[in-house]
C-alpha cells in the first residue's frame, strides 16, 4: 500500500475519475444482443478491415487512417505504411487493393530503393496471382533494374517467363540470376524447368511439322493423281491463270497451282455428307457422285465410287430389287434408265453409256468435277419427263 | 628491352660459330633495328625447329620473362608474333614449370582474358590448353586458376555467346577437359548446388567449331569416371542423355514405339539431320554413354529412353572402325543379360590378375586389328585418289 505522499503525487483528477466507478453506472457499455458486432467495431478486435471507412461508423478507424497517410509525413514512412497496407491486403487475397496499394507507395518516388524494390517485388507476385504475367513481369523487371542481386524478383521474372510460355527468356533470368547467386535453389529448379518445357516444346514443334508435311504429301499425291488421268476440277472462285506464280511456266503449272489452291474448296464436297475423293492402297481414286432425279426431285448419294466400276453396277444395286420409295410409278430400273451429265458452260447435256466406267466418263474433255463431286442426272427412256426435260436442250453422245 | 649481355647471349647460341666481331656487329644491328620485331622473329622461327632451343631458354628464366613482355609492347605485330612463340613455347612440356613459377604468366594471361576487348584472347586459350595436358602442370595451373579468376569464371565466358567480339575462345573447351583430368576440376564442374555442367551441355552440338564441341564432349567424359555422380547426371536436374545422343542419331526414321520412348529431344527429327561428323568425337560419345552403364541404375535408364535403338541406326551408318567397335561395346551391355549379384556395378568388380593380363592382352591385339583395317582403308583411299590423279595427268599430258 502506498504512502499518502505518494497518493497526493498522482495526476490530478485520476482520483476522482477512480473514485467515480465506486459510485457512477458504466455508460456505452456492450449490450448482450450486439456485443460481438460492437467488438467488431473497435479498431483493435476487427477481425476484418470494412470496405468503406465512413467516420460516422468507425470514428477509431478513419482516426486511424488520417494518421497513417498524413501528408505530413515523409515520403519514405508513408511508402512505407502503404506497403504495410498493400501485404495486409494480399494475405487476405485482396490482389486488387494491394496492387492499389503498392502503387500508391511507389508513386511516393521516395528515396529508400529497398522499399521500392520490395514494393515492386510484392506488386508483381499481387499480379502474378492475378494472372497479369505482363505486369508482373515489367514489376519484376523494374525490380532486377534497381538490385540485380534481389533474389525474389528474379525468381519472379523466371516464373512470369514461364507462364508466358517464353522458356528462352526464362533460362535467361534464370542464368542472369545464378550468376550473382550461384546457389540459389530456386533459380536452378527454374531454369532446370524451363528448359524441360523448352525442349518439349521444340518437340512438339516437330511433330506439327512432320504431320503436316504428310498431309500435304498425301493431298499432293492425290492431286497429282487427279491430274495425271487428266480429270478436271472446276473451282469457281479462282480461274486457271496463267503466269500466277513465276514467269515461264505452261498452263500445266499454273493449273496445278490453282489446283493446290482449290483443294481446300474444290474437293471437299460443301454438301452434308463431308466426304472426299481418296486413294485407296493400289492406286484406284474413289469418288463422291451424287445420282440426280429431276423428275422426283431426288438424289442418291454414293460416298465411294470406284473409278473403275461401271455405272451400271451401281444402277444394279440401287434399282435392282426393290424401288425407292419416291419410284411410285415403279418405272425406274436398271435397264431403262439414261444417264446425263451436264456441261454447264456450254449448257449442253452429254448422255453417259451405263456400261461406261467412271474414269472414262469423267476423263471426257468437257466433264468438270464441280465441288469435288461428280454428278449425274437419271431419267427413264421413253418417259414423258424425258422428253420435256431434254426439249430445247443440246444434247450430245460420248 | 633486352639488356647487352642477354642480346649477346642469345645471339651467342643462335650463332655460335660466328667470329666475334661480326657476332659484336650483329648485336649492334640487332639492336638498332626495332628490335623486339626482329627478335621475335629469330625465335618464332628458331624454337619450333630446335628442342635445344627449349632446353636452352629453360635455363634463362629472364630471357623468357623479357620474350613475355612483348606480349604487352604497344606494337600490335610484335605482340602476335610474341603470343605465337609462347603457344609454341607452351607445347612444350619441360618449359611448363618454369613458365608458370619464374615468368609467372598466368595471372597476366587471366587477366587479359577477362577483357572482353583483348585481341588476343584466343592465343591466350590455346596457351593454356597447352599448359593443362600433362597432369602436373595442371594441377599447378587449377591451384593458381582457383586462388585467380577461378573455374566459373573460365565457364561462365566459354558460355557467354560473343563475350570476346574479336576472339571465339573455342579452345577453352579444351582447357576445361584438360582440367577436369583432376578431380578437384570435376567436382567444382558437377557441384549439385550449382549450375555449372548444365550450362555446358548445349555445346554438344556447337556447329561452328569441332574445337569447342570436342572440349566440351571431353569434359563430360572426364565427369562420367567418377559414378557416384551418374543418377544426377541422368536425372531432371541435368539430363545428360540427350545431350550425349542427338550428336549420333541420324535422319533415319525409327517405328512408333521406338519413337515414344526416346527423350524429347530425339523424336521427331528432320530429314535433313546430320550426325556428328568428326569420328574422334563420336568416339568420345561412345565412350562416355559406356561410362554410364556401368551402374545398374545408368544402365536401366539407357535402357529405358531406347538408346539402343539410336546406337544400332549409328552402328549401320558407322564407317570408321574405332566408333563402330565402340558401338558394339555399347550395345552389347545394352542388350546385354545383366551381370550376376555382386557384380553389378561394373567399376568396382575385383579382377583377377590372370583375367586382367588376358583381357589387356586382347585388348591390344583388337587395337592392333584395328589400326591394320583403317590402314588398309586409307590405301585404298590413296590408290584410288592416285588413279585419279594419274587419270588426270595423263589427261593434261604430264606424266611424272
Amino acid at each position: 500500500m502506498a504512502s499518502s505522499a505518494l497518493q497526493d503525487d498522482s495526476d490530478d483528477g485520476m482520483d476522482e475519475f477512480m473514485d467515480k466507478f465506486k459510485t457512477e453506472r458504466y455508460k456505452n457499455a456492450f449490450s448482450e444482443n450486439n456485443w460481438e458486432e460492437e467488438f467488431n467495431k473497435v479498431p483493435m478486435f476487427m477481425k476484418t478491415a470494412p470496405e468503406e471507412i465512413d467516420p460516422q461508423k468507425y470514428p477509431e478507424l478513419a482516426c486511424l487512417q488520417a494518421i497513417i497517410h498524413d501528408e505530413d509525413r515523409t515520403p519514405e514512412e508513408q511508402a512505407k505504411s502503404l506497403k504495410d497496407e498493400g501485404n495486409a491486403f494480399f494475405k487476405e487475397k485482396n490482389y486488387q487493393k494491394a496492387i492499389l496499394a503498392y502503387t500508391a507507395g511507389l508513386n511516393k518516388k521516395c528515396s529508400d530503393e529497398d522499399l521500392n524494390v520490395v514494393l515492386l517485388t510484392n506488386r508483381a507476385a499481387a499480379n502474378f496471382h492475378l494472372g497479369n504475367m505482363r505486369s508482373a513481369l515489367n514489376d519484376a523487371a523494374a525490380a532486377n533494374k534497381i538490385k540485380p542481386d534481389h533474389a525474389k524478383a528474379l525468381i519472379r521474372g523466371a516464373q512470369c517467363c514461364i507462364e508466358l510460355q517464353n522458356f528462352s527468356e526464362a533460362i535467361k533470368w534464370c542464368d542472369e540470376g545464378l550468376k550473382l547467386l550461384p546457389t540459389e535453389k530456386r533459380l536452378q529448379e527454374l531454369r532446370a524447368a524451363a528448359d524441360k518445357h523448352k525442349r518439349a516444346a521444340e518437340r512438339d514443334a516437330r511433330k506439327a511439322k512432320a504431320k503436316e508435311k504428310k498431309l500435304y504429301g498425301e493431298k499432293e499425291a492425290l492431286l497429282a493423281a487427279i491430274k495425271d488421268r487428266g480429270i478436271k476440277l472446276l473451282h469457281s472462285t479462282k480461274p486457271c491463270k496463267r503466269g500466277s506464280n513465276s514467269e515461264d511456266e505452261d498452263e500445266d503449272e499454273g493449273c496445278s497451282a490453282g489446283m493446290a489452291q482449290l483443294s481446300l474448296d474444290g474437293l471437299s464436297s460443301q454438301e452434308v455428307t463431308g466426304a472426299q475423293v481418296f486413294r485407296d492402297e493400289q492406286g484406284s481414286l474413289h469418288w463422291p457422285v451424287l445420282f440426280l432425279y429431276p423428275e422426283h426431285q431426288q438424289s442418291d448419294f454414293i460416298s465411294a465410287f470406284c473409278e473403275s466400276n461401271c455405272f451400271l453396277d451401281h444402277l444394279a444395286v440401287m434399282f435392282g430389287e426393290e424401288p425407292p420409295p419416291w419410284d411410285t410409278d415403279r418405272k425406274y430400273n436398271p435397264q431403262n434408265l439414261q444417264l446425263y451429265f451436264e456441261d454447264e458452260e456450254k449448257e449442253t447435256l452429254y448422255q453417259v453409256n451405263p456400261e461406261m466406267s467412271l474414269l472414262q466418263v469423267l476423263q471426257h474433255k468437257r466433264f468438270f468435277v464441280k465441288a469435288g463431286t461428280p454428278s449425274f442426272i437419271v431419267l427413264v427412256s421413253g418417259s414423258s419427263f424425258l422428253k420435256q426435260f431434254l426439249t430445247g436442250k443440246k444434247i450430245q453422245g460420248l | 628491352m633486352l639488356s647487352d649481355s642477354e642480346a649477346a647471349e642469345l645471339l651467342s647460341f643462335l650463332t655460335p660459330s660466328t667470329r666475334p666481331d661480326v657476332k659484336g656487329q650483329a648485336t649492334e644491328y640487332l639492336l638498332g633495328l626495332s628490335g623486339h620485331r626482329c627478335l621475335s622473329f629469330f625465335l618464332s622461327f628458331f624454337v619450333p625447329f630446335f628442342r635445344d632451343g627449349c632446353r636452352f631458354l629453360r635455363s634463362k628464366p629472364d630471357l623468357l620473362a623479357a620474350l613475355f613482355a612483348l606480349t604487352s609492347d604497344p606494337s600490335i605485330a610484335v605482340v602476335k608474333d610474341s603470343y605465337h612463340i609462347f603457344i609454341n613455347l607452351s607445347a612444350d612440356e619441360t618449359l611448363h614449370q618454369v613458365l608458370l613459377t619464374d615468368v609467372k604468366i598466368l595471372p597476366v594471361l587471366l587477366k587479359s582474358l577477362m577483357d572482353p576487348e583483348y585481341l588476343f584472347s584466343d592465343q591466350i586459350c590455346t596457351i593454356l590448353s597447352n599448359m593443362t595436358r600433362h597432369e602436373k602442370t595442371c594441377k599447378s595451373v587449377f591451384k593458381e586458376l582457383q586462388e585467380d579468376i577461378g573455374l566459373a569464371k573460365l565457364v561462365e565466358i566459354f558460355c557467354t555467346e560473343g563475350y570476346n567480339k574479336k576472339a571465339k575462345l573455342h579452345y577453352l573447351g579444351p582447357l576445361l577437359s584438360n582440367l577436369t583430368q583432376l578431380p578437384e576440376a570435376r567436382n567444382y564442374i558437377l557441384d549439385k548446388d550449382r549450375c555449372v555442367v548444365q550450362r555446358l551441355l548445349p555445346f554438344t552440338q556447337y556447329e561452328a567449331s569441332a574445337v569447342r564441341r570436342g572440349g566440351v564432349i571431353g569434359t563430360l567424359r572426364n565427369c562420367c569416371f567418377d559414378y557416384v555422380h551418374h543418377e544426377w547426371l541422368l536425372s531432371d536436374a541435368v539430363d545428360i542423355l540427350p545431350f550425349l545422343l542427338l550428336p549420333l542419331a541420324g535422319p533415319e526414321e525409327l517405328s512408333e514405339e521406338e519413337n515414344e520412348g526416346l527423350p524429347v529431344d530425339l523424336q521427331y527429327l528432320p530429314e535433313d539431320k546430320k550426325r556428328e561428323e568428326d569420328p574422334d568425337i563420336r568416339k568420345m560419345l561412345l565412350e562416355t554413354l559406356l561410362l554410364l552403364t556401368a551402374t545398374k541404375a545408368g544402365r536401366q535408364v539407357l535402357k529405358e529412353k531406347n538408346v539402343y535403338p539410336v546406337i544400332r541406326e549409328l552402328h549401320r551408318w558407322e564407317k570408321d572402325v574405332h566408333v563402330a567397335a565402340a558401338c558394339e561395346k555399347l550395345v552389347q551391355v545394352l542388350i546385354g543379360d545383366e551381370p550376376e549379384q555382386g557384380m553389378e556395378n561394373l567399376m568396382e568388380v575385383e579382377i583377377p590378375e590372370d583375367v586382367e593380363q588376358k583381357l589387356q592382352e586382347a585388348d591390344i591385339k583388337e587395337q592392333h586389328q584395328l589400326e591394320e583395317e583403317r590402314r588398309k582403308q586409307e590405301e585404298e583411299e590413296r590408290k584410288s585418289s592416285d588413279a585419279e590423279r594419274t587419270d588426270r595427268e595423263q589427261e593434261s599430258g604430264l606424266i611424272k
